[in-house]
């Protein structure tokens, strides 16, 4: 019984999927009020059903989390400190609103500043990168440690003055070959992303269902 | 005549969609044509994929290391077709891992990616006949929702259980750098494929997927006849907009603008 249920459940779900991506297909390609209508009205649908999710997601987050404690599990102390993190969170922003100063303060001075400091670490993780890739093992690496040197050489003001072709070989580089690069990939992966919506359409794409399937 | 046509789908089709719209429609044909042709018995040779050969050779390397595969499908939800790609590959890396007795871990940013990441595990070990070895929230960290916390947690997620191979397929942006090189540090082999941040994945990783491979692998991964059929018709569209292209270029340098105007630009 359980089980007719969860097909019932899955087949309605993607019916709704597939009203839904056929509402919004033809309200971005066809001038039709009455489409425009039925996808707007999924889209509030969708917006319910997230923030249904938000509620469910902090709900798994605590019993999950709360159960790791008790059993003093690894990461035990985190856990905890998220748990009193997300009160706190939501008590605050109830009681002083979250478009209060205070609460937005208390914001950009948590979330934005730790931010700002992993931004910050990004340069170090890269020159580290960048060390890794010029170690020139293959002819393939060594094309891109070349053009990447010509972009370095670009930026860098005090290189520009005795070697002034250098200006011009980074910007035939990055107006040239990495932008026609860059277009493909965006090309294909657009026609790749239709392929891989009809393969869905289709039922090909199963991924996790798939092993589900077997069983 | 041609602009009796072009008021007439003027009034039904959106301005400057019209080219959009066919395209699809024939993308959708041509799809169609070589699934059906897969679905009569066709055998379509596809190209090897070296980041292919390597996920499933990784998969063997984690066995012979006692160590997990990990795999990180980004930082988008369940609607980006990136992300998709990423858990597809992720279902069959997790089942042939669960066979041989590997552990796949994960860790996603968005929620409902860690909802189906958890269900892809389970379902795999489900199928592998090993369902007592599933626990929820054991293979699956979820880090929050921001695209920094998951990269520095996913970071130190693999710093804590030093996969032998990391699998980096999906959307991502600056911050696979973070992951990508803590990664390197602790000796993984490293596979990736994006579509928007491929640079940092090539400087990362030690096997690519390049632009749309990682859509062709997560069909071919699965090695079903009419889903790699699907990869035939995504060629035939890429020739389609190749001849677009050079027709385009050809009529552009002799002094019409007949295709861009047909395109709606």
């Amino acid at each position: 019984m359980s089980a007719t249920i969860t097909y019932v459940r899955t087949y309605l779900v993607r019916l709704l999927i597939i009203i839904g991506l056929v509402a919004t297909l033809a309200s971005y390609y066809f001038v039709s009020p009455q489409v425009d209508a039925v996808a707007n009205e999924l889209n509030i649908w969708n917006m319910n059903i997230m923030t249904f999710t938000l509620f469910v997601g902090i709900f798994t987050i605590f019993s999950r989390y709360i159960k790791s404690v008790m059993d003093r599990s690894k990461y035990w102390p985190y856990m905890l400190y998220g748990m009193v993190l997300i009160i706190v969170w939501i008590i605050f922003g109830t009681y002083t609103g979250i478009y209060s100063d205070i609460y937005q303060t208390a914001f950009l001075s948590t979330k934005i500043t730790l931010h700002i400091a992993i931004l910050g670490q990004l340069i170090f993780f890269m020159t580290s990168a960048a060390y890794r890739l010029f170690r020139i093992r293959t002819m393939r690496t060594a094309v891109f440690a070349i053009c990447a040197m010509a972009i370095v050489a670009c930026n860098a003001p005090w290189l520009l003055g005795p070697f002034p072709i250098v200006d011009k070989i980074s910007f035939w580089l990055l107006d040239n070959p990495s932008m026609a690069g860059a277009r493909a990939l965006l090309l294909t992966g657009g026609i790749g992303g239709v392929v891989l919506g009809i393969r869905l359409l289709l039922g090909l794409e199963k991924g996790a269902l798939r092993a589900t399937e077997e069983v | 005549m041609i602009t009796t046509i072009s008021s007439l789908v003027g009034q039904i089709v959106a301005q400057g969609r019209a080219f959009q719209l066919a395209m699809v429609v024939i993308i959708g044909i041509l799809t169609y044509i070589a699934y059906y042709l897969g679905k009569e018995g066709k055998e379509w040779e596809i190209r090897p994929l070296e980041a292919l050969e390597a996920t499933y050779e990784g998969i063997g390397r984690a066995a012979e290391m006692g160590r997990p595969i990990m795999m990180l499908p980004g930082i988008s939800d369940l609607g980006n077709p990136q992300t998709l790609a990423g858990l597809t590959l992720f279902g069959e890396v997790s089942q042939q891992s669960a066979e041989i007795g590997v552990e796949a871990i994960a860790s996603a940013s968005d929620s409902s990616v860690i909802t189906a990441v958890e269900a892809i595990v389970r379902s795999s070990y489900t199928a592998a006949g090993k369902p007592e070895l599933y626990s929820p929230g054991k293979f699956v960290r979820w880090f929050g929702g921001d695209q920094f916390a998951y990269a520095v947690g996913a970071a130190g997620h693999i710093l804590g259980d030093k996969p032998a191979v990391v699998l980096y397929v999906g959307y991502f942006l600056f911050d696979v750098i973070v992951s990508g090189d803590t990664g390197a540090r602790v000796g993984s082999i490293q596979i990736g494929g994006t579509l928007g941040s491929m640079n940092m994945i090539a400087m990362m990783c030690d096997y690519i997927f390049i632009g749309e491979e990682i859509f062709a692998a997560a069909a071919s991964i699965t090695r079903d006849r009419e889903a790699i059929a699907t990869i035939a018709g995504q060629d035939w569209v890429k020739l389609l907009a190749l001849l677009v292209m050079v027709v385009g270029v050809i009529l552009m340098a002799a002094g019409s603008d007949v295709v861009s105007k047909l395109m709606g630009m």
